[in-house]
């Protein structure tokens, strides 16, 4: 379905004609975002590029008057960011990208959301400030990631995920409307998510975010934390052998290999209980192969020769102290756990990449290497519960997962599994990143089988696993494992979006 | 050179990630100047990026898209810089730009190649210049008592460019004389490199012109190239081999032979020169597309395995050093890095000028605005294209020096 020319003609006195389009050729560079894996996309009818708030405003309207649903979005990398219906604009919210504020003392940046991991993250770095950077890439919108897309982080364990920094939002409703909540529309400032304005944000933002069902994020206050460990670090070397390196006492990287997930879950708590370190997580061990790898080929000899029985369930571990006492006492306490928990430390060679690789704690990019193996690639679960809980969810992968590794559906990694612990062990979370060739028919039908498999196995065994992002069928499926969630979710939708053009992913 | 269908398996893998459009992060300063894709930071729409141009290749290739309603201008709006292609490689088996080159050599193939990159090859037809000019006067700037060694098996190349920059050369040519180099001139025989015709997509004209080029240097009994054109240089290491075997030959930049002659203190430099604060600009032809182009004809297995094994071109092995040394040997000169530099370096926009001369003004006028931030009172490079961009008129203004004609100029008399 094209947009009528009236339609059109309206958008386009919006944003003026250097800023909508629906040339095929440009409709042709967000259709799809990895053409081979299997979701269905439509193509948008038109793209258009707002300058600001009251632009996105009146585009939702004209939206609205004709029925035509809008997508909002920023660097595209989530299926969730492409027409899922005819009759579909895609929202780019690039030219949006001011930092508008950074608040050194109070801790908390404002921002549009064009603004990139790659472009506030060292504007707070040098101010001694940081946050939890999504391992997306250089090109992720902060905005996106603590508003509407929230997943969890390599360097959350010493702080949270990130929509726990969510501080004061502006946006436009599904209907138009501009609205501020928090502490934004009294006056007071943006520091605060709830009051003396209106309290939005668990509404807002959710668990996992509403990825653009509940109307646009055209502001967003987030929180930062003062940065443990060095401000300063050191780039050398070209790309892809650049190195980035911590000269700095107060910062070191241990990784150790366990045997069994249940250690690395006893590691993981007593680490928490301790309040040491700043980066725990047990990493997945195929992405950690392809991070250290030069090319596909590379990652085949390193696969097959060592890497995956050296490193088959690391824990890596990030000490960025204030002093060196501090820095001492911890790696006390951490070598104490490893050792009363049966942890080895990665042969040095191994274990030096990421003293060369400290990006990894900052914003990763390294990690588009997954796709490295030819682009069929998928995370699964995601959900967070207790640490305890996630490591049982992860014990439980090898139960099934086999079914499909020994026909070929899926990569042989069945331990391909991340677990990042959040404020000190509080809760964790997991997320199941499962690979497949894309050339292979039957490993594409694999794909469906092994997500209903995972979500039947977890449903089974009462565990939250899954990731409960937005409306779509997951969350129908789960809902009722959720108290209902898919209800009152479909009425809050119902409700802020009464003709349904707010991203109806359903 | 190769069709699109040899770049499905790019098309197929890229997920939109968007590390095409970015700085790397280990090497992030800041929120200014941290896009590298100078198209995709004017244009805005995401069509206008390695990513858009990957796509639309995809949907060209499974017969979904038509040119003729500007797709052929956006094509060739892009500067074939490379930033995307070497960022995408920091992490992917991915061949970016030369799925954009083989959407080129497609978009020539359907008759909808611009008309002034129509007109540069009928120039270069006629005249073996890019500019039209009688090619009796491609040597016109040489100095009547020049002797020309023709017992050397070293050849400086000068290029179209001396026809608008002969200082550049006449530079050159002092460098390679104070430094004891040996060397020729080809004179009439010295046509185009042809790095226009390759990068534009016109394979049958850019094949016969390569494939007579590397005969007249062989001919000639010539070991080794120099040239002071970072165009040519990329099109000599880069393009050459895609249409001509071009094995017995070498190729160097004179900023690799300069450095390299400094090094042995065989050239005798100025003392006492006044204070100069410089940013080096990296020609994207001498910097990160600058690696040997190897062949490969093999196929791709599951899960990304190249059977052969391919030499990737990830633009780790460019020319990056070697201008710096230069500059660093000056007496009084001041190196200022800019936030994109070496592989990262934004394009001069030099190459979009004949398509989009609104959009390739903007790009010069932002590295020029880079530059500036550095700190730095002028801006050197070591390419006539880039001069041209980059020295030309717009907005912040500043001096722009060619690495030959500075180094040149502080050579001692008695060189
Ligand atoms: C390899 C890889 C690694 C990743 N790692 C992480 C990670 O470690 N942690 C993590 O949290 N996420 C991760 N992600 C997921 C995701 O990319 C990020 O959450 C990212 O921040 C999304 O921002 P974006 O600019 O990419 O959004 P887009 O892809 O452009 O959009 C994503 C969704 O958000 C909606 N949206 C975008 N902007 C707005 C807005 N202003 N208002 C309302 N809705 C909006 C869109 O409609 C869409 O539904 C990863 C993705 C990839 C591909
Ligand atoms: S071309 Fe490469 S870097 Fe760009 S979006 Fe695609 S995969 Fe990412
Ligand atoms: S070659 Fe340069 S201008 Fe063209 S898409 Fe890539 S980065 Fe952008």
């Amino acid at each position: 379905m094209a947009l009528s020319c009236d339609a059109y003609r309206e958008l386009a006195a919006i944003v003026g004609e250097r800023y909508i389009s629906s040339k095929q050729h440009i409709l042709a560079g967000n259709r799809v975002k990895t053409p081979e894996i299997p979701f269905e996309y439509h193509s948008p009818d038109a793209i258009l590029l707002p300058g600001s708030t009251e632009e996105v405003a009146a585009i939702v309207k004209v939206c609205n008057k004709y029925g035509i649903s809008f997508i909002p979005f920023v660097s595209g990398v989530l299926p969730d960011a492409y027409a899922n219906r005819e009759g579909t604009v895609l929202i780019h919210l690039k030219r949006m990208n001011r930092i508008l504020e950074i608040n050194e003392e109070d801790r908390y940046a404002v921002i549009e959301p064009g603004v990139r991991h790659v472009q506030l993250y060292p504007e707070v770095r040098k101010r001694g400030l940081s946050y939890t950077a999504a391992s997306v890439g250089p090109g992720g919108s902060v905005l996106a990631n603590f508003t509407s897309t929230s997943g969890d982080h390599h360097t959350q364990y010493g702080t949270s995920r990130a929509n726990r920094y969510l501080l004061s939002v502006e946006m436009v409703t599904p209907e138009g409307e501009i609205l501020r909540t928090g502490s934004l529309p009294s006056g007071c400032g943006w520091f605060c998510p709830d009051g003396p304005g209106p309290g939005l944000r668990s509404i807002v933002r959710g668990y996992f975010g509403s990825h653009g069902q509940l109307g646009i994020i055209t502001k967003a206050a987030i929180g930062l934390e003062a940065c443990k460990g060095p401000a300063e670090y050191r780039t050398e070397g070209i790309s892809p052998h650049h190195r980035v390196i911590f000269d700095s006492d107060l910062s070191r990287v241990y990784v150790f290999n366990y045997d069994n997930i249940q250690k690395v879950c006893d590691a993981m708590l007593a680490l928490g209980e301790a309040e040491v370190c700043s980066t725990v997580q047990k990493y997945f061990y195929l992405p950690l192969t392809l991070l250290m790898t030069d090319s596909a080929n590379d990652f085949w000899k390193k696969w097959t020769g060592g890497y995956k029985e050296a490193m088959s369930m690391p824990l890596v571990v990030h000490i960025a102290a204030q002093s060196l006492r501090e820095r001492e006492y911890e790696e006390k306490i951490l070598f104490d756990v490893v050792r009363e928990t049966g942890g080895v430390r990665l042969p040095e060679e191994l274990e030096n990449w990421w003293s060369e690789h400290m990006d990894f704690f900052m914003v990763v990019s390294r990690l588009q290497s997954v796709l490295r193996l030819g682009g069929g690639w998928m995370p699964l679960k995601l959900g967070a519960d207790s640490v305890q809980h996630v490591c049982d969810v992860g014990q439980s992968i090898g139960e099934y997962i086999y079914e499909f590794t020994e026909t070929g559906k899926i990569f042989d990694a069945p331990e391909n599994y991340q677990i990042i612990p959040m404020e000190y062990g509080h809760f964790a979370h997991i997320e199941l990143l499962f690979m497949w060739d894309r050339t292979n028919p039957a490993a594409m039908k694999g794909v469906g089988e092994f997500r209903a498999r995972s979500r039947q196995e977890d449903l089974r065994r009462h565990f939250h696993a899954e990731d409960l992002g937005c409306l779509n069928p997951t969350m129908e499926e789960l809902g009722p494992l959720y108290s209902n969630c898919h209800i009152w979710m479909r009425k809050i939708k119902e409700s802020f979006d009464p003709n349904d053009v707010a991203n109806p992913m359903l | 050179m190769a069709n699109l269908a040899d770049f499905r398996y790019t098309m197929e893998s890229c997920n939109h990630c968007g590390q095409c459009k970015w700085i790397l992060p280990a090497k992030m300063k800041g929120w200014d100047f941290a896009s590298i894709c100078p198209l995709h930071e004017y244009h805005g729409f995401d069509a206008y990026s390695g990513q858009g141009l990957v796509q639309i290749a995809k949907e060209r290739l499974d017969g979904k898209l038509d040119y003729g309603d500007g797709l052929e201008t956006l094509l060739h709006t892009c500067t074939a810089c490379g930033a995307c292609d070497i960022n995408c490689k920091s992490v992917r088996d991915m061949e970016v730009l030369d799925t954009i080159y083989a959407l080129r050599e497609d978009c020539a193939k359907a008759g909808y190649l611009p008309e002034p990159l129509r007109r540069t090859a009928e120039n270069v037809e006629e005249t073996h210049n890019i500019y039209g000019e009688p090619h009796a006067e491609r040597f016109s700037w040489l100095p009547p008592d020049f002797k020309n060694d023709t017992e050397a098996d070293t050849a400086l190349f000068v290029g179209c460019s001396a026809y608008r920059h002969p200082e550049i050369p006449l530079a050159a040519i002092r460098i390679l004389r104070a430094g004891g180099v040996k060397f020729k001139l080809l004179y009439e025989d010295e046509w185009c490199c042809g790095a226009s015709l390759w990068r534009s997509g016109q394979r049958e004209a850019a094949e016969k012109l390569i494939s007579r080029n590397v005969d007249t240097f062989h001919r000639h009994g010539i070991k080794t190239l120099i040239t002071a054109c970072a165009e040519c240089f990329g099109a000599f290491c880069g393009g050459y081999p895609r249409f001509s075997d071009t094995g017995g030959l070498e190729f160097r930049h004179i900023s690799q032979v300069a450095a390299k002659l400094i090094a042995k203190g065989s050239l005798p430099l100025k003392k006492g020169e006044n204070p100069l604060r410089v940013a080096y600009h990296d020609p994207c032809m001498l910097g990160r597309l600058s690696e040997k182009y190897v062949p490969w004809n093999g196929k791709i297995r599951p899960f990304g395995l190249h059977v052969p094994e391919k030499q990737w071109r990830r633009g780790e092995h460019g020319v990056y050093e070697e201008p710096r040394a230069v500059l660093r040997a000056l007496e009084g000169v001041t190196l200022c890095e800019m936030t994109r530099n070496f592989e990262q370096a934004l394009c001069c926009g030099a190459n979009a000028r004949d398509v989009d001369a609104e959009f390739a003004a903007w790009t010069a006028a932002e590295r020029r605005r880079e530059a500036k931030a550095s700190g730095a009172e002028a801006v050197v490079s070591c390419c006539p294209f880039c001069q041209d961009a980059l020295g030309g008129e717009g907005e912040n203004p500043l001096p722009y020096l060619d690495l030959a004609v500075l180094l040149a100029d502080r050579l001692r008399e008695e060189a």
